[in-house]
Formats: structure tokens, C-alpha cells, sequence
């Protein structure tokens, strides 16, 4: 077995340790035995609805979205060229969130539809923002360097959460249930939710996994890769529209959350090297993980009252946004 | 084999390279001089496709420009100045990838046993070997050079376009580079095209020349017949009065040696 294949490996048990944790604790602690009975039907009404219909869709939502989040992170680093990028730092998460923002106080939430025009409305909102991004970026610097980047998607950032912040003021029936959402929550989310986001992470996923060499001859910037065949201003539309559509979809369901999209591709960097074939799958085992264990703490730690899941990733991420910043600095490379 | 036709490009409205025209033979070398801002660069970036172009570029006899992207990176290589390497590859890996003209376009594609070959065989020529399993943001600025030149070889085009190439390089790498892309445009249909900031170095390399100045074609011929007096006025001193008085001092340098050894005997 290769050694990738074995780290690989490791981070599955990783998240089944973490899926279980997940399960397992919380206002009621469910025993390991007690999850196991589940399945095999020895057990009362109450643990079984509690299992099944409350914690699972919860944890699986909460996995599915770190994953989504992180593979999302990895593809946007690659197209950029830049390890500093992250579809929340670039404001795509915001902007798809404004997009989420603009249908609720429409009133269109609601219903089965609402629940189909929500990520439509969140992928494009982020779509506009990161071509909104690039736009801005490219201007003053063609060649997109990290702190130009970094910089102008951070004031993107911030310009459209005060945006949302200005619709919610305007629309006080929204703004409680806005205001939530805007830090992230994967509470009563349930499995319609898993059941939307799942199939387009699989599909994005296969896709992108298909052009990892690509990813790979990307990171060496545009001249390398049109001088190795590679139509980049198609490749890179192709691949900032399926970023757009992980994250919108994601943020329709779960809020804004930051931070996952850019460790767990750091982290997976660090294990398996630079290669997509590996940060790819490893990126997203390491989101689904980190997400299950944030979301454990966002419910356990104020319990009965829910941190939300957006500041747990935000307190724990930042320094370590600042860590690989300052390192980056001093040693020019990440 | 090699045909260039009237190329002009530059960025934006902007044009910086006009009416280009040469042409080689197969095995042959050629060097363009000329000095900063003239457009070397751009010229190598029209050739290649990275910027528009107007003009033909063919290579026996089909015209590159009617080729997909992919195709065309089969038959002609790029070694340019601007490479970001901001993440962590192996040198193995980053070698590997100038195979990716092969082994894209095919589902979850993977390299063949030729591939690891070809890239074996640039490691080992670049004396990279030893040093595969190495992360290239780890490696100092001639290693580096080393390892991306290995990665334009295994591209194993037909045409080669390199932009000084023998930048961060020592001086026994750099005769090691030159003499190296004489054997390789020895063999089979093969072209290279340099762009060398040290002329010692351009003339040991070429043997076509194409003089540039303010974007356009002063001087494309033979090495042996290019005119010293433009090459004078381009740069704006005696080029070959120059070389020659640093010739003198290595003469010196060498006398003042063997005295010294005469005296230490």
C-alpha cells in the first residue's frame, strides 16, 4: 500500500472517530453500544428518533459541508495560485450568503421550492462576487499576488456582510432568523438538506478530482500553463463556477462559515504534498472531521445554548490564518 | 522546418513586437539578442500563444496556429521566467508535470511507464536524482532553474523555447546547458530558440541569430555574418572591444598563476 493510500485511510478513521463523537454527545449522551443498537433494532423509540432523525442529519450535514467547504478551498488556492485563498476570504461565502439573504426576506424560503431557489440564489450571488473580486484585483496588479488578493476580498467581505447586515435591519420579521444564519448553524437543518448537498458535492467532486493534474499545472501560473495546453481562461471560468456552486450550496443550507476552506487544504498540503490527486480527497476528509468536531463544540460548550458554529471555526482558524500568513512572509513560501 | 512570418503582438493596443520574420532548419539553434525592452520575451510569448499574435507560425509546413492547445504543446515548450512556486511539489512531481501535455484529457489519467521513464531520464541529466523526493519550495534559486528546465525536456517537444535559461545557473551548468542542447538538437527534427543575456554565451549556443531592437528584426542570419556595427549601435557600445578587454584580463589572471606556481615550485 502506498503511502498516501495509508494516510488516507488514517483520516477515514479519523472522521468515523469524529462522526461518532459527533453522534454520541450532546444533551443526551448516547453510548457507543446504544448507536450500534440502532441499526440493529434493539432500542427504544426515543434514542432512535433522537439518532436518526436529530443527530445523524445534523452530523452528516455538518461533515458534507466541511468537505464541500475544504474541497472548494483547495480548487480556488490552486486557480489563484495563491495558498492564502479561500472562498470565505474571498467574500464568496458572503456573497452567496447575500444571495440566501435576498430570498428569505422575499419570503421564498419557505416550501419545497424555497428550498431549490435558495442555493441557486447563493451560488450566484457568489459567482458575481468572486468575478467582482477578480475584476477589482486585476486592475492594479495583473499578475492576482497573494496580498492584493487577499486584501480586496477581505474588504469585498466586509462590504457585503454589512450589505445583509442592512437588509436585515430593514427587514425586522428576517433579522433574528438572518442574523443566525449569517454565523453558521447546522441545527434542525435535517435530511433534506444532506439530500441537496450531498449529490452536488459527489458530482463537483468527481469533476474537479478529474482535472487534479491540471490543478497542479496551474499553481505554477498562467504562462507555464497555456505553454502546457491548457486553455486557463476556460479552465479557470470552469473551475470558479463549480467553486461557486460548492460554496453557494453549502451556505444556502449552513450559513457562513469560514476557515475550514482554507486549513484543511494546508493541513492535507502538509500530509500528502502539494499534489491534487491527494490534497483533493484529504482536503475533504479533514473538512467533513474539523466541521463535525466544531459543530460538537458550538452545542456542547454553552450548552443548553448553541455557539454558533461560525465563531467556533472563526476562534480556532484565525490564529492559524495568522500562523501560515506570518510564515509565509518569512519564508516566502507555504 | 521552423517558419515565423510577420509576427506582431504585444499587450492590449499596445504593440511591442513587429513584422518578425525567420525560419529554421531542422538541428538548428538560434539566439536572439538584442537589449532590455525590445521584446524578446513578448516575441517567445506571441510564438507560444500566451499573448494574441498576427502572423504565421509553422512547423513543417502546418500551421501551429490551427492546432489545439494541447496538440501544440506536444511539439513546442516554453521555458519562461515567470513561474509561481508557491506550493510544496516534490522535484519528481514538478518534473512529472511536463508530461501533462500526454496524460490530460483521459479520465483520472495517470502516467504511463514512458512517462516515469522520460522524467527519469531529465532528473538524472539535470543531476536531480538524488535530490526527486525533495519539496521545490525547499530548493535554492540554480536548483531550482535545474528543475524546471527538466520539466521543459520532458515536455519532449519539437520546438524549444527558452528564456534565459541559464539564469541562477553556475558556470559549469550553464556550458553543461549549452552543450546539452547542441546534442539535443542533433537528434531527430528538432529546433531551439534562446533568448541569453550573456553574449559569449548566445554565440557558443547559436547558430542563427535574430538581432532585435524597439520590437523589430535589425539582423537574421548566420551567427558568422552578423554586423558588428549594428550590434554596436543596438547596444550602444563596442560589444567586441569590450570582450576583449575581459579576454586580456583572464590572460593576465592565468600569467599571474603560473608565476605564483613558478614561485611556489
Amino acid at each position: 500500500m502506498s503511502k498516501p493510500v495509508r494516510k488516507l485511510i488514517i483520516l477515514i478513521v479519523f472522521l468515523i472517530i469524529s462522526l461518532l463523537l459527533g453522534i454520541s454527545i450532546g444533551s443526551t449522551n448516547i453510548s457507543l453500544q446504544e448507536i450500534m443498537n440502532v441499526f440493529t433494532g434493539h432500542t427504544s423509540d426515543n434514542i432512535r428518533t433522537l439518532i436518526l432523525n436529530i443527530r445523524l442529519p445534523r452530523v452528516v450535514l455538518a461533515m458534507v459541508t466541511g468537505a464541500t467547504l475544504a474541497v472548494s478551498g483547495s480548487v480556488l488556492q490552486s486557480v489563484l495560485e495563491n495558498p492564502l485563498a479561500s472562498p470565505f476570504g474571498l467574500g464568496i461565502s458572503a456573497g452567496a450568503g447575500l444571495g440566501a439573504t435576498i430570498v428569505m426576506v422575499l419570503g421564498l424560503s419557505g416550501g419545497l421550492i424555497g428550498f431549490f431557489i435558495m442555493p441557486v440564489f447563493s451560488f450566484v450571488g457568489g459567482l458575481l462576487t468572486v468575478l467582482l473580486a477578480l475584476l477589482l484585483a486585476e486592475s492594479p496588479d495583473t499578475r492576482l499576488s497573494s496580498y492584493t488578493i487577499v486584501l480586496i476580498g477581505m474588504v469585498i467581505s466586509l462590504f457585503i456582510s454589512a450589505i445583509i447586515d442592512l437588509i436585515s435591519t430593514m427587514s425586522p420579521d428576517y433579522a433574528q432568523r438572518i442574523g443566525l444564519w449569517q454565523l453558521g448553524s447546522f441545527a434542525v437543518r435535517g435530511w433534506r438538506s444532506v439530500f441537496i448537498l450531498t449529490p452536488v458535492f459527489i458530482i463537483c467532486f468527481i469533476i474537479i478530482l478529474n482535472y487534479a493534474n491540471m490543478l497542479d499545472v496551474m499553481t505554477f501560473g498562467d504562462e507555464q500553463a497555456i505553454a502546457m495546453g491548457i486553455d486557463i481562461q476556460n479552465a479557470r471560468r470552469k473551475m470558479i463556477t463549480l467553486v461557486s456552486v460548492l460554496t453557494g450550496t453549502a451556505v444556502a443550507f449552513s450559513g457562513i462559515i469560514g476557515f475550514i476552506d482554507l486549513v484543511s487544504p494546508h493541513i492535507a498540503r502538509r500530509l500528502f504534498g502539494a499534489s491534487h490527486k491527494w490534497v483533493l480527497p484529504g482536503g475533504a476528509l479533514l473538512g467533513g472531521s474539523f466541521m463535525i468536531l466544531c459543530d460538537l463544540i458550538s452545542r456542547t460548550l454553552a450548552a443548553p445554548r448553541e455557539v454558533p458554529v461560525g465563531s467556533v471555526t472563526a476562534i480556532l482558524g484565525s490564529p492559524f490564518f495568522l500562523y501560515i500568513f506570518l510564515s509565509k512572509r518569512n519564508k516566502k513560501n507555504v | 522546418m521552423f517558419e515565423i512570418d510577420k509576427l506582431s503582438c504585444g499587450y492590449g493596443d499596445q504593440k511591442i513586437v513587429n513584422d518578425i520574420s525567420f525560419n529554421l532548419n531542422p538541428g538548428e539553434r538560434l539566439a536572439i539578442l538584442g537589449p532590455n525592452g525590445c521584446g524578446k520575451t513578448t516575441l517567445l510569448r506571441g510564438i507560444t500563444g500566451i499573448l494574441p499574435s498576427t502572423g504565421d507560425i509553422k512547423l513543417n509546413g502546418d500551421d501551429l496556429r490551427k492546432m489545439s492547445s494541447q496538440d501544440r504543446s506536444k511539439l513546442m515548450a516554453l521555458f519562461t521566467q515567470m513561474n509561481n512556486v508557491s506550493f510544496s511539489y516534490t522535484v519528481m512531481e514538478t518534473v512529472m508535470l511536463g508530461r501533462y501535455p500526454y496524460i490530460s484529457g483521459k479520465l483520472f489519467s495517470k502516467p504511463s511507464k514512458e512517462d516515469y521513464k522520460i522524467v527519469e531520464t531529465q532528473l538524472k541529466r539535470f543531476g536531480l536524482w538524488e535530490e526527486r523526493n525533495k519539496l521545490i519550495t525547499e530548493l535554492s534559486g540554480g536548483q531550482l532553474q535545474r528543475v524546471l528546465l527538466a520539466r521543459t525536456f520532458a515536455q519532449t517537444p519539437k520546438i524549444l523555447l527558452l528564456d534565459e535559461p541559464t539564469n541562477h545557473l553556475d558556470l559549469k551548468f550553464q556550458v553543461e546547458l549549452v552543450n546539452h542542447l547542441k546534442n539535443w538538437t542533433n537528434k531527430e527534427d528538432r529546433a531551439a530558440i534562446g533568448v541569453f543575456h550573456d553574449l559569449n554565451l548566445a554565440l557558443n549556443f547559436a547558430d542563427k541569430i535574430l538581432l532585435m531592437d524597439k520590437g523589430k528584426s535589425v539582423y537574421f542570419g548566420d551567427t558568422e555574418n552578423l554586423d558588428i556595427n549594428e550590434l554596436n549601435r543596438i547596444y550602444g557600445f563596442d560589444v567586441p572591444n569590450y570582450m576583449y578587454e575581459s579576454r586580456l584580463k583572464w590572460k593576465d589572471l592565468k600569467s599571474n598563476e603560473n608565476e605564483n606556481l613558478q614561485k611556489s615550485l
